[in-house]
């Protein structure tokens, strides 16, 4: 190459590294020069203002909302959204009950417009997050229980199907079972009743599309191991739509499989 | 897509200032406005939505950690931060290479990125200046870059694509390198 228009061999080199062409060895070399070199910087600088508006033409894509609360929990940010969850809400367990059992994804965004009230200062959280969802299902294929996590809140609601009668002395225990790894408990439920649960920063980081939740028959005050002990009676697994953005209108799958709209 | 209007981009570059002084409100705003833009980087790069997912992990955490370090007056901050996810992308790449190219349903993810019609309308002026400066690179050697700039392939990588011996892809690049300095210093 004879064309004397790039000044020397570096200035070359960091063009290379900001298209991507060098290989490990050659990447961490000029890596090096822009920690300890100002003029390096400035002139890979350069060289991304010249070339990076060619992302302009990548296509957006949004990241699923438990990619944010995995950061957060990465870097043990406070959540400010956790810091006051919106109990009327949340606590309303009838509410969850009829919801869980008839409501359409309709009726559930009307509900969640109109409950919640507009925040003073948006949460931070709140256009990158969404709602999980998990059909809990029993061996013969019914639900037996249908989970939500809410993100933003991290809160899980866990509403059974149809109540489910325990022997004395024992309960349903609830797990996350993420992809290739242990069980990690999430809490006791109710057999008939919802039930709300929280969800650590631990938790919320595994769940995603990879994980699973199943239910076994435990000890009424949980397992003794902290793994499970008694049979699996009923595992689902998790799923978001791709590109949720907080907007409640997706939760389609909290709709009831049995498509019951009675309201109870 | 891009950050076009200077109103834009000034309220990115304000939030990543605001994230530099730990602010947490700044950085989770900063992430609602950019991390579709940086995942679509991301999983234009690796192919996989996990890995991408992954690289975004590892790109904010950086942010946070380094936003105290960024200059306005150097960069904007959207360059600043697809600079970031390009560069951990294509790190990921060096380290995975052959397990993503050779599982054939990677390429799933793979999508055409000719821009669209809506997209050229209100592509940046920057944007528009490069496109001007690609368009007078021969059509072999403006596919070559793109390529590269798009995969994060090695010169090696680019070489057994195109079918062209390694020096000959070299000198495409680095030629196109030089012509597009001349044609963007004009």
């Amino acid at each position: 190459m004879n064309t004397p228009v790039l000044e020397n061999d570096d200035d070359l080199r960091y063009a290379e590294y900001v298209l991507g062409v060098l290989d490990v060895d050659a990447r961490a070399a000029v890596a090096q020069d822009i920690e300890v070199s100002p003029a390096a910087a400035a002139a890979v600088a350069v060289w991304e203002r010249n070339l990076l508006p060619l992302a302009d033409e990548i296509v957006d894509a949004a990241p699923a909302p438990y990619v944010w609360a995995r950061i957060r929990d990465a870097l043990k940010l406070n959540a400010p959204a956790r810091e006051a969850p919106r109990k009327g809400l949340w606590n309303n367990l009838p509410l969850w009950h009829w919801i869980g059992i008839g409501a359409s994804a309709v009726a559930i965004a009307s509900v969640m417009f109109v409950v919640t009230p507009p925040r003073p200062a948006p949460a931070p959280v709140a256009a990158a997050v969404g709602y999980m969802v998990s059909n809990i299902q029993q061996d013969n294929g019914a639900t037996g229980w249908t989970a939500t996590m809410d993100l933003q809140n991290a809160r899980m609601v866990v509403v059974p199907a149809s109540p489910t009668t325990f022997e004395q002395g024992r309960a349903p225990e609830l797990w996350l079972i993420p992809s290739g790894q242990k069980p990690i408990a999430v809490g006791m439920i109710m057999p008939d009743k919802p039930t709300t649960l929280a969800l650590d920063a631990a938790l919320l980081s595994r769940l995603g599309p990879t994980a699973a939740l199943a239910v076994s028959v435990e000890p009424v005050g949980g397992s003794p191991t902290g793994q499970p002990t008694g049979p699996v009676i009923a595992k689902g697994a998790i799923s978001a739509a791709p590109d949720a953005q907080g907007h409640p209108a997706r939760v389609a799958g909290l709709r009831h499989p049995r498509g019951n709209l009675g309201l109870t | 897509m891009s950050v076009t209007s200077p109103a834009e981009r000034e309220e990115l570059n304000r939030l990543l200032i605001e994230t530099g002084r730990n602010d947490q409100k700044a950085f989770a705003e900063l992430y609602r406005l950019t991390s579709s833009k940086l995942f679509g980087v991301c999983l234009r790069m690796l192919r996989d939505r996990g890995e991408a997912e992954d690289v975004l992990q590892e790109t904010y955490t950086t942010v946070w950690r380094r936003a105290a370090g960024f200059d306005a007056a150097k960069a904007s901050a959207i360059t600043w931060l697809t600079t970031l996810s390009r560069n951990k992308s294509i790190d990921r790449l060096r380290q995975h290479r052959e397990e993503i190219l050779d599982d054939p349903t990677r390429l799933e993810e793979t999508a055409d990125v000719q821009p669209t019609p809506a997209a050229q309308a209100e592509a940046s002026q920057e944007y528009r200046r490069l496109q001007h400066c690609m368009d007078q690179l021969e059509p072999q050697h403006r596919e070559s870059v793109r390529e590269a700039f798009f995969t994060g392939a090695t010169y090696n990588e680019l070489a057994g694509r195109c079918k062209v011996p390694l020096g000959t892809m070299k000198s495409w690049i680095r030629r196109s390198l030089m012509l597009l300095q001349t044609c963007l210093g004009q």
